[in-house]
């Protein structure tokens, strides 16, 4: 049997991702019958079940994705440690490229939990009214995140097993390092103005977001995401690697950087939720998720801060930049 | 005030050995009026209650309590109709044996966001209307039984709700305090609130009050 597949962590993810997709199937069988018999406004025995029903699979549902937010730190670190055991593989930047189902597979993680936690704010405004109002919606809803999560197991399967530990995989220095060419960065930015563009386009999140523009919310957001992968990536993160030439999203995830990696993504993923949360609740709720408007602006600006520290101690320490 | 139409309550519905609790109730209550549910254990009489009050939601049919369809609210909504619009007294009393009796009348107070000295001066009040203002210290278990259920009475109206329900609130009590329970009843009444009693204590058949008596058996009304 492939090595992989004996790791401790490959055996109790792969695990838990099966028995979340065995919880998510199940609801997903219910689905299509609450969705057709559904109809608030009946009084009769069918409909009370349906309720009830609908009220257990809606709770299976909000289980399952709070446990599949909490498995994408665990995948990134499951295959970091794969690093161990995969000829050439430093970090997990090498692991996630040891194939071509790493890529879209990690895409589409992060696709279906951003798709997950708009499932959920729908499935809260749901429950907190007293006409389960958009019950039919979140249906629908859930069954195009059931279509995603379908192929995301079956990634994760072509994944796991189809790490070779014969062939060695390339590193991350490779992989984003000078010998990739500088020519990365999007839009054909040099570096000076892909960090302008960072810091121009939180200003712009947190203008739109006091102005209460729900689509310039929603665009700087998902703008600033892309923008600040480049900018973590191929600025910031040589700071904390205090290193010019040290360009890794994954390196930073090791303990040798005291996992601030975690921090530094968490903060931005999660802060870029709740802003593009605020934008929906907006813009098609006409609901006003202060919550939601407030943590953004608390996450990202804890991103930008957290970022932009690293740069100033360094500068400080040593009175150069790199 | 309440309307109860078609209710029906089927216990183990999709098994090969359903109850049917209630069979298609319809009832009509008035604001201020006090009825009294009576008849024999397992007729359906706390059910009823426990439909009304939305602790259980029925298997069909509709509850509109103050035109809130209460049948139907999800289970957040549910607790916010109980917390504002219902006090309970119950047959065990379902109280915090090692609670004073004024911690105890508080407690359904404590998430509402009024100041201290409100639920305070509420609570006084309300100890003093159900008669326990003189044990307001003391603990639960400290109380005879009487006492006890006039505490539970003390709590359920410190919310000043508009329905009062009952279920068995004299099972427990000999007959001098079934009377002291009945006299509180009585100027509940008189201070307009909505009275639901399920009971088969036959102290409740001629009350010093108007009520209308409602007869149960294998979960119909028979009278």
């Amino acid at each position: 049997m492939n090595e992989v597949l004996l790791s401790n962590e490959v055996i109790v993810y792969l695990l838990s991702e099966a028995l979340l997709y065995l919880l998510l199937f199940l609801a997903f069988m219910i689905t299509p019958m609450l969705i057709k018999r559904w109809n608030f406004d009946a009084f009769t025995s069918e409909q009370f079940t349906l309720e009830k029903r609908s009220y257990l699979v809606m709770t299976i549902i909000w289980f399952a994705l709070i446990l599949k937010i909490l498995l994408l730190p665990y995948f990134v670190y499951t295959i970091d440690r794969l690093s161990d055991i995969v000829p050439g593989a430093m970090c997990a930047a090498g692991i996630i490229k040891a194939n071509s189902y790493g890529n879209p597979l990690l895409t589409l993680k992060i696709t279906i939990i951003f798709l997950g936690a708009l499932w959920m704010t729908l499935n809260r405004l749901d429950l907190q009214a007293k006409e389960y109002p958009y019950t039919q919606q979140k249906l629908w809803f859930f069954i195009s995140i059931f279509v995603l999560l379908s192929v995301e197991f079956g990634l994760d399967i072509l994944y796991f097993t189809h790490i070779e530990t014969t062939n060695p995989v390339t590193c991350c220095s490779v992989i984003f390092g000078q010998t990739a060419g500088m020519n990365d960065l999007p839009f054909g930015l040099d570096i000076h103005k892909l960090l302008i563009l960072f810091y121009l386009l939180y200003a712009l999140i947190v203008c739109m977001t006091f102005m209460e523009v729900a689509i310039g919310v929603f665009l700087s957001s998902t703008l600033f995401l892309y923008i600040a992968y480049y900018s973590v990536v191929y600025f910031y993160g040589t700071y904390i690697y205090e290193l010019p030439t040290h360009k890794c999203p994954f390196c930073m995830l090791q303990s040798d950087y005291y996992f601030v990696g975690y921090f530094v993504w968490g903060l931005l993923s999660v802060g870029i939720f709740f802003s593009v949360n605020y934008a929906f609740g907006k813009s098609i709720f006409a609901k006003e998720f202060l919550l939601s408007k407030k943590l953004s602006l608390f996450l990202l600006t804890l991103f930008i801060l957290l970022c932009s520290l690293y740069v100033a101690i360094y500068y400080l320490k040593n009175g150069v930049l790199l | 005030m309440i309307t109860i139409e078609n209710i029906n309550k089927i216990y183990n519905e999709k098994t090969d050995n359903p109850f049917h609790a209630l069979k298609n109730i319809n009832l009509k209550i008035a604001k201020g009026e006090s009825v009294i549910l009576s008849g024999v254990s397992g007729s359906g009489k706390s059910t009823l209650l426990a439909i009304i009050a939305s602790l259980d939601k029925p298997s069909s049919g509709k509850v509109i309590v103050d035109k809130e369809l209460v049948s139907k609210l999800p289970d957040l909504h549910a607790s916010a109709y109980r917390a504002k619009s219902i006090g309970f007294i119950f047959q065990h009393f379902n109280l915090l044996e090692s609670l004073s009796v004024t911690e105890n009348v508080i407690a359904p107070l404590i998430p509402s966001g009024l100041s201290m000295r409100e639920i305070e001066d509420r609570a006084n009040q309300s100890m003093q209307t159900a008669g326990i203002s003189h044990k307001a210290t003391q603990t639960i278990r400290e109380l005879s039984g009487g006492e006890k259920q006039r505490c539970a009475i003390a709590r359920a109206l410190v919310t000043d709700p508009k329905l009062i329900i009952c279920d068995e609130p004299t099972a427990n009590l000999d007959r001098d305090n079934s009377l002291k329970f009945i006299e509180i009843l009585t100027r509940l009444n008189e201070l307009g609130k909505t009275i639901i009693v399920a009971t088969h204590d036959p102290l409740f058949d001629s009350l010093p009050f108007d009520s209308r008596v409602v007869k149960m058996e294998d979960g119909v009304i028979v009278g």
